[in-house]
């Protein structure tokens, strides 16, 4: 807030007692700001930069400082091909023969392009299936924005509110959700079965097809919610206008609405790009070892051979490529001019015939034939995400309602018996309902602030504004393994201070801070866009009325942005419900009656042999937060229009 | 390495406040206290089928004036050893479900000067002269005591494939795609077969063997547990498993044919699991009384049923449920390295095994 300094050009008006009290208001208000952005700075230094400094570090620690990313750069294991050139970058016209030699061995044949094997290495391979998980998810998001965004049908708020539901499924319950649809005794097949067709081996076969699926069920709706917001509020006045004008449909689309499409997809692009980069619980779960990520390898050398360099180096070099792509994409963000907000297309009825719905200048019979194959498209594509979304979810619910035999009640049985008479040990269901709902809320409350600190901080101009937001967006880049464990060593374990003295951080107050520092950048990328596209005229009219400067933000700012801080809220809502890595780490070290789990741990903890509990456990928190999302949309819709 | 032992002296100071852990066992009296006893989530989880109620219930009902309280850490023993290298306090007495390759893993990471389990008196546990020898781990600190152990098998669907009884079995076109494995780096059962295999062809070799896996499509999957859902899933015919599978199967009712045993050149690898002492802690006395108890002829009989693992102690300190007796097999030939054979060279030759297998 640069402009701050001119806040006393309110205090210097009309003496009357309405001002005075919007003056103290106003001081007060400014005063909770710099405490709201003194509190976010603390917790993001004590939350975040210092458990993950705390790993970094180690990369650090062989017998010269670098060693260590030498050893791992020109590694081909890692680095595949480019281990060459990292071992010797100067030697140009080597490498240039290299790539030369390796085009020369393309041959381009009756069966496609045929080349040469290019060893990708771990690096290599994990941006590889990162691109095709965000190709995927893209490919089937974006439709799904469309129809949202285009078309009225029963249900559609509620399906929009839906779409942040994958995003809290923990990945272990996705990948059993996977195997119990998609695999070789899952519903698909029992479904083809049915029609008479053989068992199809997916998951056997492509593994990796079936991880990228994973991915797109994860991020497609991501992709999806982004897109639709934006596509909501396109100005559609200038699409009306560049129809006048004699734009045919396509034109009109392609030069006045895919320009304010692009940044939000290529938000929710960036966004999976760097989920999939980090991804290892799904690849771990469908694709074993032989499609390990970077991600898998940090993992297996954090929690098991315990070699910390090795790992920490890797985690650093991650991290470094994933704030590389940030901030390229900021860069790019910064250069796009933020629209401003419209009303969005009118919406056309998806059911009923056609011609109702067909606009009456749009009558002709070639014209509603044209629409009719929209609608079977769309049909389509229904059809396809119903497999994908559904398919997994529903295979998971039918197995909390069956054994071996048939329909059964007793995985439910098993989770009331718990509750009731479950030992002090054991992880009961209803401590981890209560946990999960208070934590989301508290990580709301905490989240949706400090996001708003942040993006406040964050708006400006130019080179550094991109490189300060990158610096805020640290908790995309760096993996949840990374932040648990750097948790773990800094919080868990303690702080040790002057005089034998130890800071030590666990239970709630530790779990919600953790998951707030997750979930703010998502309050940040909702926000701050809307922000940076606030008319400044607005905002000086405001100020040559007399309004301060804290005012004219809470009342012109804040409210334009409010879009952005519920969708904001939401995402924070769900990270918090569906966090794992670091909330397992920290719950687990809580002893005594204050226990501090939730759904996704009470899940991953009766999974073992107990799969139909586990199940029915995963039915509950797929229950309770598809409620909560509803609720949370529904207030949040009274929020945006009030 | 200075931050290191600056945080580890800290952290005895630290340790000490934490008063609720030390408590005094007067001498010949009736011991009394808490024991905190540190185990892996399965091994209490479930009221009715896991050993971890009944033994606090039983080990309570014997010394009045003692409670047994469970703590189950997360990624298990390892959890313990960063605390340790990072100077905090551990919080338990003792920790039931060492493997081998755990002493191995926390001897390379703290060193000889930090220490996590204490060498144990084996006097004051008078049980401990009934275990049988094979299943000593060979520490060079005397610091564990076992108490059960698993043999590393096949277990097959004998409708879908004949009994492979050699490893060569395994790499032959007869049983392409049909094993489902895991990842040694995660799973014990899918270190145990890991090395098994260097058991039968050396360090030399087993790389070379694995590449033939792989040629002949083995699945490696992340636990046991995913693994073995795939195969009663039929996805596969063949797992990497325990050679007491039936067990669970005739509980489950399940069709014996699919849980056939397979002991590749008639061998198992066995894996026995062990107790230890935490340094450190005050309860000695008391720890030693649970040991005995633990290795009781009785206690060994619930633990195998429930746990279902073999017991540690000679057959003639057990009477064995009858069920298990006919369900559970051992291999002719029980193999296994002990921690000479494996220190300084677990970590490799995992390290190599997962680069050949994910090599890409």
């Amino acid at each position: 807030m640069s402009r701050g300094a001119r806040d006393d050009v309110a205090e210097r008006g009309p003496a009357d007692a309405d001002r005075k009290r919007t003056v103290s208001t106003d001081r007060t208000l400014r005063g909770l700001a710099v405490v709201a952005t003194v509190v976010t700075a603390l917790v993001l230094l004590l939350v975040l930069y210092f458990p993950v400094g705390l790993v970094f570090a180690e990369a650090f620690g062989g017998a010269r400082p670098f060693d260590s990313f030498v050893t791992t750069l020109t590694d081909p294991f890692y680095t595949g091909v480019l281990a060459e050139v990292f071992a010797r970058p100067l030697a140009v016209g080597y490498h240039v023969d290299n790539v030369l030699s390796w085009f020369g061995g393309v041959s381009v044949g009756l069966g496609g392009v045929d080349t040469p094997p290019l060893r990708k290495g771990l690096f290599g391979f994990t941006a590889y299936q990162a691109a095709l998980s965000t190709l995927a998810s893209v490919a089937i998001g974006l439709p799904g924005a469309y129809v949202l965004a285009n078309f009225e049908f029963p249900g559609r708020r509620t399906l929009r509110s839906l779409t942040i539901v994958p995003f809290v499924l923990p990945g272990i319950m996705v990948a059993s959700g996977f195997y119990a649809a998609f695999g070789q005794a899952g519903l698909l097949n029992d479904v083809l079965a049915v029609v008479g067709l053989g068992p199809q081996q997916l998951i056997e076969t492509n593994p990796l097809f079936v991880v990228i699926l994973a991915h797109a069920f994860y991020n497609a709706p991501l992709v999806t919610r982004v897109a639709t917001a934006a596509w909501e509020s396109v100005d559609y006045r200038a699409v009306e206008t560049a129809r006048s004008l004699g734009a045919n449909r396509r034109r009109a689309f392609r030069d006045v609405v895919l320009p304010q499409l692009t940044p939000a997809i290529a938000t929710g692009a960036l966004l999976t790009f760097l989920f999939t980069f980090l991804t290892f619980p799904i690849v771990l779960a469908i694709g074993g070892l032989e499609l390990a990520t970077v991600e898998v390898w940090v993992y297996h050398r954090l929690t098991e051979t315990l070699a910390f360099e090795e790992a920490a180096t890797l985690a650093v070099l991650e991290t470094v490529i994933s704030l590389g792509v940030t901030y390229a994409y900021l860069r790019y963000e910064s250069a796009q001019r933020a629209a401003s907000p419209g009303e969005g297309p009118p919406r056309e009825r998806l059911f009923g015939r056609a011609r109702d719905a067909t606009p009456s200048r749009l009558s002709g019979p070639r014209l509603a034939g044209l629409l009719d194959a929209r609608r079977l498209a769309i049909t389509g594509y229904a059809v396809v995400v119903f497999v994908l979304f559904v398919g997994p979810l529903a295979a998971m619910v039918l197995e909390g309602l069956t054994d071996g035999s048939g329909f059964t009640l007793r995985h439910y049985e098993f989770l009331l018996q718990r509750q009731a008479a479950g030992a002090s040990f054991q992880t009961k269901p209803l401590p981890a309902i209560r946990n999960s709902l208070l934590f989301a809320v508290a990580t709301v409350a905490i989240a949706v602030p400090m996001g708003l600190v942040v993006s406040v901080a964050s708006t400006g101009e130019g080179r550094w504004r991109s490189l300060l937001e990158t610096a805020t967006m640290l908790p995309f880049a760096v993996s949840g393994i990374v932040f648990g464990i750097g948790l773990l060593r800094g919080l868990v374990f303690g702080i040790s201070l002057p005089g034998g003295w130890r800071f030590v951080l666990t239970g709630a107050v530790a779990i919600v801070a953790a998951h707030a520092v997750a979930a703010y950048p998502f309050v940040v990328r909702n926000v701050a866009p809307q922000l940076a596209g606030v008319d400044p005229r607005l905002v000086e009219s405001a100020r040559s009325l007399g309004a301060s400067r804290v005012r004219a933000f809470l009342d012109i700012e804040l409210r334009l942005a409010a879009t952005g801080l519920v969708a904001g809220a939401a995402f924070a809502f769900a990270i918090s419900i569906g966090e794992f890595d670091s909330t397992v780490i920290l719950a687990s070290d809580v002893a005594g009656d204050t226990v501090t789990y939730t759904m996704p741990v009470a899940v991953e903890r009766y999974l073992g042999r107990r799969f139909g509990p586990a199940m029915a456990m995963g039915t509950v928190l797929l229950v309770v937060t598809a409620a909560s999302f509803v609720v949370v949309d529904r207030l949040g819709g009274r929020v945006e229009r009030g | 390495m200075r931050r290191r032992a600056f945080l580890s002296g800290a952290g005895s100071v630290g340790a000490l406040s934490l008063a609720g852990c030390l408590t005094q066992n007067g001498g010949g009296g009736e011991p009394s206290g808490t024991l905190t006893v540190a185990t892996y989530e399965s091994f209490v989880d479930s009221p009715s089928s896991s050993p971890g109620g009944w033994i606090k219930e039983n080990f309570e009902a014997e010394y009045d004036d003692v409670t047994v309280e469970y703590v189950t850490p997360e990624n298990g023993v390892t959890n313990y050893v960063q605390r340790k290298q990072q100077g905090a306090s551990v919080d338990a007495d003792v920790y039931v479900g060492l493997n081998v390759d755990d002493l191995v893993t926390i001897d390379a990471t703290l060193g000889d000067d930090t220490r996590l389990f204490a060498e144990l008196d084996r006097d004051s546990v008078p049980n401990a002269s009934h275990v049988r020898p094979e299943l000593e781990f060979g520490d060079p600190k005397s610091r564990v005591l076992p108490y059960d152990t698993g043999y590393i098998s096949l277990v097959y669907d004998e409708d879908e494939v004949d009994e492979p009884t050699t490893f060569e079995d395994l790499t032959s076109p007869a049983y392409e795609g049909t094993l489902l494995a895991q990842n040694a780096q995660s799973a014990d059962s899918g270190q145990a077969f890991l090395l098994w295999t260097i058991n039968e062809f050396g360090t030399d070799g087993y790389l070379d063997y694995w590449r033939d896996l792989q040629a002949n499509d083995v699945r490696i999957l992340g636990s046991w547990w995913e693994s073995y859902s795939a195969y009663l899933e039929s996805q596969r015919p063949m797992v990497v498993s325990y050679s007491t599978d039936q067990v669970f199967a005739n509980v489950d009712d399940l069709p014996m044919s699919r849980h056939q045993i397979g002991f590749l050149n008639d061998q198992g690898y066995a894996n026995p699991e062990g107790m230890a002492v935490v340094e450190g802690t005050g309860n000695v006395d008391l720890a030693a009384d649970f040991f005995d108890f633990m290795l009781r002829g009785e206690t060994q009989a619930e633990i195998a049923v429930r746990n279902v693992q073999f017991p540690a102690v000679s057959d003639d300190q057990v009477d064995l449920d009858d069920s298990f007796a006919q369900y559970a097999f051992r291999p002719p030939e029980p193999v296994s390295f002990g921690y000479e054979e494996l220190d300084g060279n677990l970590s490799g030759w995992v390290e190599e095994w997962a680069r050949t297998i994910a090599s890409n």
